[in-house]
């Protein structure tokens, strides 16, 4: 039979939809959440409890849910929904969780046979041993049995990201943050509200609190202001979005559902995150009802009273014709008479207060009503089979008495939502007149309004508004708000109730999303856990998805009892963001997948792609790390192919990534003396240099080649990943230390896409490409470069080479690349030209010896270390790090130095990364430190050579040349015996080089 | 000009625009020898732009300068005009032509949409018209130039790709 409906209430529509819960259809209307569809058709029991699998219900009304937590089927299997806050539509399939083999008989719920021995810190008692017994039972049990619902698979989610600057942010758009809106309005400052529900009013739609405001009734006062806000050109509302996040620096972040009442398209985006930066913010966020423990507080049917008139008010639906009620406030008068107005009656109305403290109008009310009322009187607990069936009153002189009952209505005081106010690091005071914790001191611009700020008396909210809002200058504003209730707000102390224990399976719970016991609370303090942070952790109270929002501040009150100290002495746990939880597609927005990181590519990318390039990320780049000839060629084969061909004919390489910066000034030539390590002094203009940048502390940061145009003119090259990093060491120097000299430089690293050609037919090659050079050895010799107009360009060519071969490399305007490259191929063709990736470079390169700053170096390399004596300019002055040089530690002859390692087997090949050792075997087991010498920095099969060649940093390497060493294997104790040799594998003479 | 995108409320077109990036120590000398070369006075304050027909011409720091060529221009004029700054030498001039990509945004929605992609702050009050700005949009380094009815957006070029794409998926995803 389905649920009385409320037939004055606006906000439901007549459209019926269906919805599907555990398999079974029922009917809804459109504007239900799932929660108040399945109120209307009288269904109860929506889920099983976290830990003891307890049958639990629907307890509230909106995003502060302990219980009602459903799945989602026909979206993305989306587990943990509040059904209190997710729409209905048609078609919705949900199911309940937490459950085997079904929501009535669940075979989890012996847990709750067992629950004696799960009391507070059983896991940590529990899991210390037998040893071993955690890694095999203990961690994969609890994995499998963790978690409420089941994780969402093969879900792509398009959540996008938008920000917002606005002068004002007003955080909730009920009465407190609707009037502060119309004070705003046309005003110079541009606002934003966020309103989590799909329509403004909050309290005004939730309640039958106020009756008229302005003369108007709420459904028009709220259609009015709306009107007027959307009318307005300074302010914007956001709705169906949750603030729940406010950091430093008033930066608020929200999240928008955007498909509320909606199955999702998968192709538009479902969520947005908001991220809101604003000069001042208004929160008027409310306030959350709390409960009360007592016996069996879990049990289906218990729901907090303002929720209950929730449902009434704003969905239309009478969960219960006749509840209990018990409060121990003033407010539960507005439920009952919503129920009265309905022509449905309470069955008793229980209040802790004395019969002196309640109002007259209310005793009067219940009296005409004839409703039985119990003064001074509070709930024992409540049983019944999965449902409250009975509920047992200790009255006034202290007997039980029990009543039939379906559904039982506490209500436990408020607490204005401090969530936030918290969060932006505000201070909270203690109230006694309201029993609650309220703003104080704001840490930020951050104002509070109405319930959130402990101000419940609606008569002086416009007060309470104009006179925080004055310092925006606005007009004051004068709005009478006339309520059905009596406006001051009284309340008694009750945390929780003397409890007459029935059964040992009777729980009186402060924490229902985690199961957490008031006894589990004693247990702990005893336990010796009296910190509030400490026992919250102990015993996971409020750390579930709600983060104890209807319940924390009742365990204050049970843990300061206890200590018998005050409150405020006792003080809170920490509220942390998110408010609400939060899903990691909303966080990361569209950076996933494709869009994880921005990509670069150079000018032939495409080019790549056609000629089968597989390629390799180098910071954002994207660079061919080798070009398979055909589908089924190894990386290995790949680059022994292109490597032999190189050293054969000619190989052509896409340099484009490599930084290249310009440096200008007449100090520029003392700038770069000081820079980098190398003399520049006497170097010829239009010649090229091989250089070395150090850090302070002597160390090698970047390398590059140096291009002297004249002394005051060069352009300076620098590896790929580090350009960024060595532009702005440059300008932090030239802006900090040396603002004398008169340099300016530039990045032109995009500006010239560079291509290295080398091989012994290089030369050919590219003769042919630009006819109009002479590239002999006497007019173009080796380190040196020249400029020309190639296209009505700018274009430069420099002799260089980074694999030892005769090598040139060109760099040209983006524009003319792909062309160029295309001509270059038209002409090598002849010659076999290859392109080769970055794999073959770095095989290329150490056959030569050069070495790679980040593979050879790591931070703690020096120049020497790499007997790179002959690049230091000994007669400078000065340069960056040169004092570190001479250091004892930098000076030393042990330090760990450049050398090249073969293996004496030379069948055998060394792994990079592995150690360099005196020892040919390893013990089995290692049960002290072995020494060990240094390691492999670089390894590669060298198809020129035939077999494997090293590059390593070790212990007085230099000494060591000649000598026998091992190497460790990733694999066994045996190590490969190895020959300690000089770096240079190939031509040390240098002949391909200059020819 | 390609155009990348087009909605009711924005439309994005890429431009081949050339470009001269140009540092030196602003003095009287220096707006002199500038001057001399494009009848243009470099503007004065830090992110301040001047622009007309055919030319951005932005402050982008103390020291440092970006002039934009708005319609085609010979080539070869901007590699003299290029030649001619670098004779001095309290000034360097490169040439950013072809290393960097140029999107024109326009339309009602150009700050919601931008603003999906960078949390600038695009308001008139905080970013007013003839001002530039060097911030991150979609994660990359960009410029962006306020023309009033429009903005004009560089980066570099190597991007021009993947900032296409966050282009099109913002539209797309609104």
């Amino acid at each position: 039979m389905p649920a009385l409906r409320n037939k004055n209430c606006n906000y439901i529509s007549n459209k019926e939809i269906k919805i599907t819960f555990d398999g079974k259809s029922y009917s809804a209307y459109e504007g239900d959440t799932i929660a108040s569809a399945l109120l209307r058709n009288n269904i109860r029991l929506i889920g099983r409890s976290f830990k003891y699998h307890r049958p639990r219900g629907i307890y509230t009304c909106g995003i502060e849910e302990p219980n009602a937590l459903v799945q989602i089927l026909n979206e993305h299997n989306e587990p943990n929904t509040r059904a209190t806050v997710k729409r209905a539509y048609e078609g919705i399939n949900i199911n309940s969780q937490n459950r085997w083999p079904s929501l009535s008989f669940d075979i989890g719920s012996i847990n709750n046979i067992l629950s004696p021995i799960f009391s507070a810190g059983f896991y940590y008692k529990t899991f210390m041993g037998p040893k071993g017994f955690w890694k095999k039972i203990y961690e994969p049990l609890i994995r499998r049995t963790a978690g409420l619902g089941k994780p969402p698979k093969n879900f792509r989610s398009k959540s996008i990201h938008q920000n917002h600057n606005v002068d004002i942010l007003i955080v909730g758009g009920g009465l407190s943050g609707l009037i502060a809106a119309r004070k705003l309005i046309n005003t110079d400052n541009e606002v934003l509200i966020v309103e989590q529900d799909s329509f403004l009013g909050g309290i005004l739609k939730n309640s039958n609190k106020i009756k008229k405001i302005d003369g108007k009734n709420v459904f028009e006062w709220i259609q009015e202001t709306e009107k007027l806000i959307l009318k307005s050109k300074n302010i914007k509302i956001l709705k169906n979005t949750l603030v729940t996040t406010y950091n430093f620096t008033n930066h608020l972040i929200a999240l928008e559902d955007k498909y509320v009442g909606k199955n999702i398209d998968i192709n538009k985006s479902e969520l947005t995150l908001h991220k809101i930066r604003t000069t001042q913010t208004i929160l008027a966020n409310g306030h959350i009802e709390r409960f009360i423990s007592f016996r069996n507080n879990d049990l289906p049917g218990v729901m907090l009273a303002s929720s209950f008139e929730k449902y009434i008010e704003r969905y239309g639906v009478v969960p219960d014709e006749k509840p209990v009620i018990f409060t121990n406030n003033s407010s539960t008068i507005s439920l009952v008479k919503s129920l009265i107005n309905l022509n449905c009656k309470p069955c008793a109305y229980i209040d802790s207060r004395k019969k002196k403290d309640i109002e007259d109008e209310t005793k009067e009310y219940l009296s005409k009503n004839n409703i039985p009322f119990y003064p001074e009187s509070e709930v024992e607990g409540c049983e019944g089979n999965k449902k409250v069936e009975k509920v047992y009153i200790r009255n006034i002189n202290n007997k039980i008495l029990s009543i039939s009952a379906s559904m039982l209505c506490p209500s436990g005081g408020f607490n204005p939502d401090i969530h936030l106010f918290t969060q932006s690091k505000g201070l909270v005071k203690w109230d006694d007149k309201i029993i609650s914790f309220k703003p104080d001191t704001a840490f930020q611009k951050t104002i509070t309004l109405g319930s959130v700020s402990g101000n419940y008396e609606f008569k002086n909210l416009c007060n309470e508004i104009n006179k925080k809002l004055s310092f925006l200058k606005a007009n004051d504003l004068n709005i009478d708000i006339e309520t059905n209730i009596r406006d001051d707000f009284s309340i008694n102390e009750l945390w929780e109730t003397k409890t007459d224990k029935m059964s040992k399976w009777s729980k009186s719970f402060i924490d229902l999303h985690n199961d957490v016991t008031t006894k589990d609370l004693k247990q702990a303090i005893n336990e010796g856990y009296d910190r509030i942070e400490h026992l919250k952790r102990y015993t996971t109270n409020s750390m579930g998805t709600d983060q104890g929002k209807i319940s924390s501040i009742n365990s204050l009150g049970i843990v300061s009892k206890i200590l018998n100290k005050k409150i405020a002495e006792v003080g809170t746990t920490t509220y942390r963001p998110p408010y609400a939880p939060l899903s990691f597609a909303a966080i990361a927005g569209r950076s996933t997948y494709e869009y994880y990181d921005p990509e670069r590519k150079t000018p032939i990318h495409n080019w790549h792609i056609k000629n089968n390039a597989v390629f390799e990320d180098v910071g954002q780049w994207k660079r061919p790390w080798y070009f398979k000839k055909n589908d089924s060629e190894t990386m290995h084969q790949a680059v022994q192919r292109e490597s032999k061909q190189t050293r054969q004919t000619a190989g052509i390489l896409d340099g484009s990534t490599l930084g290249k910066i310009e440096i200008k000034g007449k100090d520029a030539l003392e700038f770069m003396n000081l820079i980098y390590t190398n003399a520049f002094t006497k170097m010829k203009p239009m010649t090229s240099r091989y250089a070395l940048m150090l850090g302070e502390d002597g160390m090698i940061m970047d390398d590059g080649i140096i291009c002297k145009i004249n002394d005051k003119h060069f352009i300076a090259t620098t590896t790929s990943s580090g350009a960024p990093k060595v532009l702005s060491h440059m300008e932090e120097f030239l802006q900090t230390e040396w603002p004398h000299l008169q340099v300016y430089l530039n990045s032109i690293t995009e500006q010239f896409t560079t291509f290295n050609i080398s091989g012994p037919k290089a030369r050919e090659i590219i003769s042919k490409v630009f006819t109009d050079i002479d590239f002999s050895n006497e007019k173009f010799p080796f380190m040196t470069f020249k400029s020309f107009n190639y296209k009505n360009t700018q274009a430069r060519i420099m002799r260089a080479s980074f694999t030892g071969e005769l090598g040139y490399e060109i760099y040209i305007s983006p524009k003319h690349a792909l062309h160029l490259w295309e001509q270059i191929f038209h002409y090598g063709k002849e010659f076999n030209l290859v392109p080769y990736g970055t794999e073959t470079m770095h095989l290329l390169r150490a056959e030569k010896g050069y070495v790679v700053i980040s593979q050879e170096t790591d931070g703690t390399v020096t120049p020497l270390d790499l007997n790179f004596n002959w690049m230091i300019g000994k007669k400078k002055k000065d340069f960056i790090g040169k004092r570190s040089l001479t250091r004892s530690d930098t000076a030393r002859e042990d330090r760990k130095q450049l050398v090249g390692i073969v293996p004496i087997d030379k069948s055998q090949f060394i792994e990079e990364g592995q150690h360099v050792l005196e020892r040919e075997n390893l013990p089995s087991k290692i049960k002290t430190p072995i020494e060990y010498l240094g390691h492999i920095s670089s390894s590669y099969h060298s198809p020129n050579l035939n077999h494997c060649i090293s590059m390593a940093m070790i212990k007085s390497g230099n000494k060591l040349k000649g000598k026998k060493l091992f190497v460790s294997t990733p694999k066994g104790t045996k190590n490969i015996a190895v020959e300690i040799v000089s770096p240079v594998f190939i031509d040390p003479e240098n002949k391909r080089l200059v020819s | 000009m390609t155009k990348i995108l087009s909605t009711d409320f924005v439309t994005v077109v890429q431009k081949d625009y050339l470009q001269v990036l140009v540092r030196g120590n602003g003095t009287d000398q220096f707006n002199q020898i500038i001057n001399k070369e494009i009848s243009i006075n470099p503007p004065l304050k830090n992110l301040e732009i001047k622009s007309d027909d055919k030319h951005i011409f932005a402050k982008n720091s103390f020291d440092q300068w970006s002039l934009l060529y708005l319609v085609e221009e010979d080539y070869k004029k901007i590699l003299k005009f290029i030649e001619n700054l670098n004779l001095n030498d309290e000034i360097l001039a490169s040439d950013y032509s072809y290393g960097q990509v140029y999107f024109e945004i326009t339309g009602k929605n150009k700050n919601e949409f931008l603003n999906k992609l960078t949390n600038f702050d695009l308001r008139s009050k905080k970013f007013p018209v003839s001002t530039m700005a060097q911030t991150l949009i979609a994660r990359i380094d960009c410029s962006i130039y306020n023309l009033g009815s429009k903005y004009v957006i560089t980066c570099n070029k190597s991007f021009e790709d993947y900032f296409q794409k966050r282009l099109k998926d913002s539209a797309n995803l609104s």
